[in-house]
């Protein structure tokens, strides 16, 4: 099959929609189909660097739902995407986001393929859906079969458009990047119990709970660490909330790159998920579940979607940090609850494994075809019969 | 603590810069620091005298202040790698004698990375780290403290274990080279005062005798390996042939034997790139010397 991937956001800025992408092209390549991905970037060179990528567009930083959302507002860009369908001739187009202007929103009216859409983003509302609904609606009809990442990403599109009945096909995890065993960074182990957070410093991870509740683990566990690996707007924040509160052991490597962060995991005892929502899926916790990490996280949707509580993790509120220093330190104290919910996390892994998330993908992809055939067929048909009507109507008066 | 915000300070701005500024920058420390650091200068002019000795005063000097050139580079490198891709880096690295390292790696044992204080590390074994294997770097640890957490951290982020020279930090080398990885250390300064003496460019010098002690024990091979700038300021790393420890039933031999196997090729290295060899501290300390041959007689009379 040939397949063509549709992003809206900058394929050269790491993000979760993109390495979702990524990594489904890997996996659907490895599964014997042809891939192509269309995605603006920021950097012009990409489309040299990445095979099989065509960028369409520049990027323009948006924020959304307390994040920044980098997106084309190129519109014009039309005639490009078009010739290059024509071409191609994909036996699926595959839309991430269909919603998101710009990319995916001026391909989405044109019939070149089989169109499936996969909904990832989760919000408690969204303005742009609920005033552009009878827009989007048109544009919805485009979709043959759509996919969410999560029950709560599926409960969130159908709040504003109940028509579409999405299956929900989680994120994979690259089992054989996360692992455990891999090498650790050697001078963060030694004897203290090493607690990780993975993600970007932005508002809504919860990094200052974290904070807080590292400050409640520290008076009762001294021999523990806190490795924050990521970069963001928040960096000052928690280098002066660090040396305000005179906060021993936390370690800021800043962005870790994508070879090196598998060994963070392994260099770490606990995975601490602190988001206070709007997480709509947590891919963190599952490369943590697959490095053989016990996961501490918010009672948020989207993690409650990934997680057991009590058989692979411990849960708790969100925002409130008092909890999370209590769960926190209750594992730290436990080895052997650790290795418990570790192992329980790693047979729980296997099971979103990319092989496993791309065949279920594959499936949604034969579906929309079928729906394609069908409404061609249906398109045919009716078309035949106006024109039947338009040879036969006048004789028929005549009659 | 100065000293450390005043790095800060450098770090903030050497990572916002263009690469040329940053070393712009860096070719203009190196000229104040020529003129006012006196007792650095008067440490390198000294070795430089003692590993060169056919040159004259004024080509010593030429070398002393290109030394001082790229030693500043190289910390412009440092700065600039907290923020730098490793997509970015790779181009900016050469390698001849792949094949050396591959011979020690095929044995699995690890591989004992030995070389001098010279080039830049940093940027090889950032590159190494993220796409050969792991790489811990085995050292002494920097002075003040924050500076040596600052170095740590930013280390992490690319894959390298920066290990101390502690009896901790030995265990963890070992542990990193039973999982079959990269362990490099420089054997050019004894820090800690516990080496053997031996010939160093024609006099006696303390030698960490470490290396040669764990290839014995533990049958990892020493891999010579240098890491020297290019005029266009890219990096060339060059590998010899690693060296497989025999043991012959005296240990006390076989441990001169080898570390002077090693000396020999750091020679060979320094007297290269005499302008890269980054050693603004005294080696050839006669006291320390005097003393090490004093305890290695006691020794033999055992």
């Amino acid at each position: 099959m040939k397949v063509g991937l549709v992003s809206p956001y900058d394929y050269t800025h790491a993000g979760g929609v993109t390495e979702h992408i990524r990594h489904l092209g890997y996996w659907l390549r490895q599964l014997g189909h042809e891939v192509r991905t269309f995605a603006p970037s920021s950097r012009r060179e990409a489309e040299t660097e990445i095979p099989d990528f065509y960028r369409i567009g520049r990027v323009f930083p948006l924020r959304v739902n307390d994040s920044v959302a980098r997106i084309t507002l190129s519109f014009h860009l039309a005639r490009r995407v078009r010739e290059i369908l024509e071409r191609e001739r994909f036996d699926v187009l595959h839309f991430h986001e269909p919603l998101m202007p710009a990319l995916p929103l001026t391909l989405l009216p044109w019939r070149h393929a089989p169109h499936v859409g996969t909904f990832h983003a989760f919000a408690t509302s969204n303005i742009g859906y609920y005033y552009g609904r009878s827009i989007l609606r048109g544009y919805i009809r485009h979709l043959q079969a759509t996919i969410a990442v999560s029950e709560p990403a599926r409960d969130f599109v159908r709040h504003y458009f109940p028509e579409l009945h999405p299956h929900v096909i989680p994120n994979g995890v690259d089992t054989e990047r996360f692992r455990p065993g891999l090498p650790p960074i050697r001078h963060l182990r030694d004897d203290c119990v090493n607690v990780l957070f993975v993600g970007r410093l932005e508002k809504r991870k919860g990094l200052r709970d974290l904070l807080q509740a590292y400050r409640y683990l520290r008076v009762r566990v001294p021999r523990s660490r806190l490795i924050i690996a990521g970069d963001g707007p928040l960096r000052g924040m928690v280098d002066s909330f660090v040396s305000k509160h005179r906060l021993e052991n936390v370690v800021l490597p800043g962005y870790v790159p994508d070879q090196v962060l598998p060994r963070f995991y392994n260099s770490a005892d606990i995975f601490c998920a602190p988001a206070t929502g709007r997480e709509s899926f947590g891919i963190v916790l599952l490369e943590a579940m697959a490095s053989g990490l016990p996961v501490v996280a918010t009672e948020i949707p989207g993690y409650m979607s990934v997680v057991e509580p009590g058989v692979d993790s411990l849960t708790v509120r969100p925002k409130s940090p008092i909890a999370l220093g209590e769960a926190l330190t209750v594992l730290a104290r436990d080895p052997l609850l650790r290795q418990r919910l570790a192992a329980r996390g790693l047979v729980k892994a296997q099971r979103y494994a990319w092989r496993v998330i791309a065949s279920q993908v594959l499936e949604v992809y034969q579906e929309a075809r079928r729906v394609w055939r069908e409404e061609h067929l249906a398109d045919g048909a009716s078309r035949d019969s106006k024109e039947v009507r338009r040879v036969h109507g006048p004789l028929s008066g005549v009659g | 603590m100065i000293q450390y915000r005043a790095f800060l300070a450098m770090q903030w701005l050497a990572q916002r810069l263009p690469r040329r500024w940053a070393y712009a920058l860096a070719v203009v420390a190196a000229r104040i620091a020529f003129v006012s650091a006196r007792r650095a200068r008067g440490a390198l002019m000294e070795n430089l005298r003692i590993a060169l000795p056919e040159l004259g005063e004024r080509e010593l000097r030429r070398i002393a202040r290109q030394n001082f050139r790229n030693h500043s580079k190289a910390y412009a490198d440092l700065m600039r790698l907290p923020v730098a891709r490793i997509e970015d880096l790779r181009p900016l690295l050469k390698v001849e004698g792949v094949e050396y390292l591959d011979q020690a790696l095929a044995r699995r044992r690890g591989v004992l990375v030995v070389s001098a204080h010279m080039g830049s590390w940093e940027v090889a074994a950032a590159i190494w780290s993220a796409t050969v294997a792991p790489v811990s770097l085995f050292a002494e640890e920097l002075e003040p403290q924050e500076l040596y957490e600052w170095y740590r951290r930013t280390r992490a982020r690319l894959g390298i274990s920066v290990l101390p020279l502690t009896r901790a930090g030995l265990k963890q080398v070992l542990q990193a080279l039973e999982q079959g990885e990269m362990v490099v250390t420089a054997v050019d300064r004894d820090i800690l005062g516990t080496g053997i003496v031996v010939d160093f460019f024609g006099r006696q010098a303390r030698i960490p005798d470490g290396p040669a002690a764990i290839a014995l024990r533990r049958g990892t091979p020493l891999l010579p390996v240098t890491v020297y700038r290019l005029p266009d300021d890219t990096f060339q790393a060059v590998g010899y042939p690693p060296i497989f420890a025999e043991p012959t039933g005296h240990r006390v031999e076989d441990v001169r034997r080898i570390t002077c196997q090693l000396v020999r090729r750091l020679e060979e290295m320094i007297r290269e790139h005499p302008d890269q060899w980054h050693m603004p501290h005294r080696i050839w300390n006669q006291a320390a010397v005097a003393a090490g041959s004093a305890r290695a007689a006691s020794d033999g009379s055992d």
